[in-house]
């Protein structure tokens, strides 16, 4: 998964980042101690997220406890554990997700890169197959929704079916942390549209990358020679995705993080959207600008 | 029949207002226009009435008790919204497209589109785009929907209900209630200088603070 469902901090209250921390350490601690110490490293935002979504949902006790950080033991830090295994699930996800995508990184890689996956790749074996073992319907979920994304890519897919996928494996995702028919409906729903967030947000905020490398973006078809216009086109495409996805999350039965889960679907998915489209694309272009200056300055001492 | 209270999510001791804000709050969160294209509109609906009972029950409880009055707020056009379908609305007399509008009203969006494709292109009017955008919109093909709505109303710029989905659409990615809006950006985003002046504020009373005790 890619991190960018994440809380806006500014809206948070202090409490609440507290316990949004140690969810992350929690998770960190468990990934260490469930599937071995290297999956530490894929330890993700998103996972996060899906981690808090399956305590919430699930009803799971949770508690925090002190500790030290497990990466710098000089650091002091708070570790949250719950009682069922919402961190196991949202581990396993993180490294089956991790395992696949170093598949794929060798399939489609130059020699060195390709070099380096499979090194990683070995040395994930372990863990993917404890990962495999403790949850076999999520490997087969994310081997499908891979190989259905590769097929979506070489057909030049539109926004649409390129984005069908990632929600898809989401949507089955989301719809397992529940037995409530009810509550699987919503979730269904819920997971399709996050799913096809994550995956605009990621293609739209690798545009450049992907043009420069001559590489598939289903924003490909849509590219315009005013970067910013474009972008403005992938954040409608992203507004009107978070039109459906807020409106299921409405309907969510939630038991704890309510607001941590409130804020990344009010302001963290909006914060994004100007932070990776607008905002980052802006400063670039300014060190652009910067640089034509310099090279404009440096012309003119030339003619001078 | 739940705790009314826990519906709307306040304390038994909560005043008038914050019940009334309570109720505003819920009432806006699960409002038909938000769920008007949902597949989940049911589910809202069924919450929307749910609150609305909710607060009637505390307030009917509360003037019996002769704590104060209240004014039903819109419970009527609430309940009754968002059952609207897409077969109502139209008057239309076309036996194939209100055969396939009944298929989209039961859900069945599968036939639907096959019956949809199976019309040829020479007689693909504005009602077919437009009836393919809602299959479009209902699978979750968002970009592909808003083309389809685009192209009905462009062959029937009349028509009040393909205008009004469009509308609708345009709203949603505009980002104005959910997402971004990059034109209302200057509002929201955080001036660092005020940031700055609200750090160098509060060191400042800390330093004073601590001195003083």
């Amino acid at each position: 998964m890619f991190g960018y469902l994440r809380p806006e901090i500014s809206e948070l209250k202090v409490r609440e980042y507290e316990l949004y921390k140690s969810v992350y350490c929690g998770l960190c601690k468990s990934m260490g101690k469930d599937y071995g110490i290297l999956t530490r490293l894929t330890l993700s935002y998103d996972c996060t997220l899906l981690a808090m979504f399956a305590i919430s949902l699930k009803g799971e006790c949770s508690h925090v406890k002190d500790g030290r950080c497990v990466v710098n033991p000089l650091k002091k830090c708070r570790f949250c554990s719950s009682e069922g295994d919402g961190f196991r699930f949202a581990g396993a996800v993180s490294v089956i997700m991790t395992y696949y995508k170093l598949s794929d990184t060798i399939s489609d890689s130059g020699l060195i890169k390709r070099g380096a996956a499979r090194l990683l790749k070995g040395l994930f074996r372990r863990s993917y197959k404890r990962a495999e073992k403790a949850f076999p319907d999520i490997a087969v979920s994310v081997k499908e929704m891979l190989g259905r994304q590769q097929q979506a890519e070489n057909n030049e897919s539109g926004i649409d079916s390129a984005s069908e996928p990632t929600a898809a494996l989401l949507s089955e995702l989301c719809r397992s942390l529940s037995q409530d028919e009810m509550q699987k409906r919503i979730l269904g729903t819920f997971g399709y549209y996050l799913g096809r967030w994550i995956y605009i947000m990621d293609a739209a905020d690798d545009l450049e990358k992907d043009m420069k490398h001559n590489s598939f973006n289903p924003f490909r078809k849509h590219i315009s020679d005013d970067i910013s216009q474009t972008m403005s086109y992938c954040n409608e495409v992203l507004n009107m995705t978070v039109a459906q996805l807020v409106p299921a999350y409405d309907l969510l039965e939630l038991d704890s993080y309510k607001e941590i889960l409130d804020n990344v679907m009010y302001f963290g998915l909006s914060f994004q959207q100007k932070h990776c489209l607008f905002d980052k694309k802006k400063s670039k272009k300014c060190r652009n600008k910067e640089k034509d200056l310099f090279a404009y300055l440096s012309k003119g001492d030339k003619r001078s | 029949m739940n705790d009314p209270y826990k519906v709307l999510g306040v304390t038994p001791s909560a005043s008038d207002a914050d019940i009334k804000k309570a109720y505003r709050e819920l009432a806006k969160k699960y409002h038909p226009d938000k769920y008007a294209d949902s597949p989940l509109a049911d589910l809202a609906s069924e919450k929307m009435k749910e609150v609305n009972e909710a607060y009637e029950q505390i307030m009917n409880e509360r003037k019996n008790g002769g704590s104060s009055s209240y004014s039903s707020y819109g419970s009527a056009s609430y309940s009754n919204a968002g059952q609207g379908g897409y077969s109502n609305s139209y008057s239309g007399a076309d036996p194939v497209y209100s055969r396939i509008r009944k298929m989209i009203n039961d859900g069945l969006f599968v036939q639907a589109e096959q019956e949809l494709s199976g019309i040829p292109s020479a007689n693909r009017g504005a009602e077919w785009y437009y009836l393919m955008g809602v299959v479009y919109y209902r699978k979750g093909f968002l970009e592909d929907a808003y083309n389809y709505f685009q192209t009905a109303c462009r062959m029937d710029p009349a028509n009040v209900e393909y205008r009004s989905m469009f509308t609708r659409i345009q709203q949603q990615r505009s980002g104005t209630q959910n997402g971004y809006n990059p034109n209302t950006a200057a509002q929201n985003s955080c001036n660092c200088l005020d940031c700055c002046e609200c750090i160098s504020c509060m060191l400042c009373s800390d330093c004073l603070c601590n001195s003083c005790g």
